[in-house]
């Protein structure tokens, strides 16, 4: 069996750490069932959206659309409902519908970067303009109510997001650790030249990875737009953000090849208490960011140190001056 | 033809094109004053741009620019509403503002080793919530926006008829920007950590060093940037900047700066920053919906990547070429 390491340790460490700090600065608000209950229905969102997309940053690449892109396939859905006249069968059809639209973006993406060979970063927040053009489109830029059926309403309200969010990680979870596309794709991410010597269709990989960050950036928008009970054309812009920053605390590097599903998970379980923690203290949320960015920094400053060799020398060196002071004396 | 000389003709290439575009649809866009209209829009982005030119070259990106720019303007309101520093004193704190800013990017990114992406959206954050923080608020507590429409304040959003004073900055930093780039040792570092760190360490070269400086530059920039923006609006808000700092970004890789790093100079990021000032001012003309314009827009920069994507590729196998020439 391998030993558990620091390293390995250290995120459940942190969690436990995190939960005792909250509990202990809210006692009576914190550690109650409800409000456990809410965290996870809000993390749900970034936890379904990360699974899927950690695809995509497994190959090294990035998707910036999927803010707008949540907000894009919220809108199909709901104006699909709307168009079925608030049927059950129109539920199935938006579900379908928004689902599809997801997939198809997430082709585009892949077909644009695979054929031009460009950069990711630049087409999706190209893309990410023109999803909220599109979802302004189509909405007039007006606010789409959508309060019943009671089959669309129930996606959003707990625990559906949180069996979607864990059905999500699982699937996720389980095509990177246990099949041949799992292992593909982190053989792309590494070093793909290598991997496309070694037989692998980089390009299929890789369109492949857009499309499932398309499908579960889809279910994100299903999922937030039943909670909101509407569809807005600015629901969901600046959640890429969170999503990128969930991955990067769960230990993803964004240069691709490094970075599982429970740690994405753990990273969005992080952003979300702090959410809620913050929340419970009265911070307002304007001054979230300090707090999010100073644990980015250091969640991922404290990663990155130990992997510097000069600063682990450094680090060996102290202790064994330590040490041999220690003897001297 | 050199390939870097061949890129400038097509970015200015691409811009002629983009104007004819616009000329055919709309009377009004190609008229000296829209024209002096559109480098004045250019110029804030433009000036930045000389900064993220310098990061992205060493492979870096900078994503806290609009965040600085919102800090840099809050500090400078604080001063003007609360004490009373004269005018160019308070401009210097701002500009002391950005550097400091442009240094925690640099030590978070260089010292602390956080990829640069991450990085700078954690101090993005944070330099937001401080713009927050600090904001001017009224009686009842809530965030307003701050007056600053002292003449000798305001001036800075004027100029000379329509040649304004954002406009001439803009083409003096442009020029000193490139100067430095190609002709000093840091610029050559610049070049050298972007292209090869590994290669550049074992020369000598400083990485740590040069990636600080450079992201002090860009703090420096969106100072600039962020003074000459409050002096034209005579005004701030605690949201100033917010989704800004893609526009930098967008200009340099327009003018054929590669996100990859070790390719590109400041003329192409300042043909980057008109190109996409004329792109916004003439989708304005054609008087659309904003809906429409964030379509339109998205589309035209994936044209353009798309192109400068092919074009690297010939440009390329043009090079292997004369390399197989040569030792035939």
């Amino acid at each position: 069996m391998k030993k558990l390491s620091v390293k390995d340790l250290s995120k459940p460490i942190i969690l436990v750490a995190f939960f005792l700090i909250l509990t202990i600065l809210r006692p009576s608000s914190f550690l109650t069932v409800g409000n456990l209950g809410n965290v996870l229905w809000s993390v749900s969102i970034y936890g379904v959206m990360v699974s899927g997309t950690i695809f995509v940053f497994l190959l090294g690449g990035i998707d910036l659309s999927i803010g707008t892109l949540c907000g894009l396939t919220g809108v199909t859905c709901v104006m699909t409902i709307r168009a079925f006249g608030y049927t059950p069968a129109g539920v199935i059809a938006g579900i379908a519908a928004a689902l599809a639209v997801g997939l198809i973006a997430g082709l585009i993406h892949g077909l644009i970067i695979t054929t031009f060979r460009v950069p990711a970063f630049l087409v999706t927040f190209a893309t990410q303009t023109i999803y909220l053009g599109l979802s302004m489109i189509l909405t007039n830029n007006k606010i789409l109510d959508c309060t019943s059926p009671a089959l669309f309403t129930s996606i959003g309200k707990n625990p559906v997001p949180i069996i979607l969010m864990a059905v999500a990680a699982l699937i996720s979870w389980y095509v990177l650790r246990k099949t041949e596309t799992g292992r593909y794709v982190y053989a792309v991410g590494g070093n793909d030249q290598a991997a496309a010597i070694s037989g692998i269709s980089v390009r299929k990989i890789t369109i492949m990875a857009y499309m499932i960050s398309g499908f579960t950036t889809a279910i994100g928008g299903i999922i937030l737009s039943s909670m909101t009970q509407q569809g807005m054309a600015s629901n969901g812009s600046g959640y890429e953000q969170y999503v990128i920053m969930a991955g990067v605390i769960g230990g993803i590097s964004l240069l691709g090849g490094e970075g599982t599903v429970p740690g994405a998970i753990f990273g969005a379980m992080i952003i979300g208490l702090l959410q809620n923690g913050l929340n419970l203290m009265s911070v307002p949320s304007t001054q979230h960011g300090l707090v999010r960015g100073l644990v980015i920094i250091a969640a991922v400053g404290f990663d990155a140190l130990q992997r510097d060799t000069k600063f682990q020398s450094w680090l060996a060196k102290r202790r064994q001056a330590r040490a041999a002071g220690k003897s001297a004396a | 033809m050199k390939q870097q000389t061949l890129r400038r003709f097509i970015s200015l290439g691409m811009l002629v094109a983009l104007c004819i575009f616009f000329s055919v649809l709309s009377k009004s866009f190609l008229t000296p004053n829209n024209m002096l209209e559109i480098v004045r829009d250019a110029a804030v982005p433009g000036i930045i741009g000389v900064g993220v030119t310098y990061v992205i070259i060493t492979s870096g990106i900078d994503l806290s620019t609009g965040a600085t720019m919102a800090l840099v303007a809050m500090v400078m309101a604080n001063i003007y509403k609360y004490t009373l520093i004269p005018i160019p004193i308070m401009i210097l704190i701002g500009i002391a503002v950005g550097i400091v800013c442009g240094v925690l990017n640099g030590l978070v990114v260089a010292k602390l080793h956080l990829p640069e992406f991450i990085g700078t959206l954690a101090t993005m954050g944070i330099f937001r919530a401080l713009t927050y923080i600090i904001a001017v608020k009224d009686a009842n507590g809530t965030i307003s926006s701050v007056a600053m429409s002292h003449s000798s304040y305001a001036i800075l959003g004027k100029g000379f008829g329509r040649i304004y004073f954002v406009s001439i900055a803009f083409v003096v930093i442009t020029i000193i920007g490139q100067i430095i780039l190609k002709y000093t040792r840091f610029g050559t570092n610049l070049y050298a950590v972007g292209a090869n760190p590994k290669a550049a360490e074992l020369s000598g070269i400083d990485i740590a060093k040069t990636r600080i400086i450079a992201y002090i530059v860009v703090g420096f920039c969106a100072a600039i940037g962020a003074i000459f923006t409050t002096g034209r609006l005579q005004s701030t808000t605690a949201l100033l900047g917010e989704g800004f700092e893609f526009n930098p970004i967008a200009a340099s890789v327009i003018g054929g700066v590669s996100l990859a790093g070790g390719y590109g100079e400041i003329i192409g990021t300042f043909i980057g920053a008109i190109f996409m000032a004329a792109l916004e001012n003439g989708v304005l003309k054609l008087q659309m919906n904003t809906a429409y314009q964030y379509v339109i827009k998205g589309a035209i920069i994936i044209l353009v990547v798309i192109f400068d994507a092919w074009f690297n590729s010939v440009m390329e196998k043009k090079a292997q070429e004369a390399a197989a020439g040569k030792e035939a």
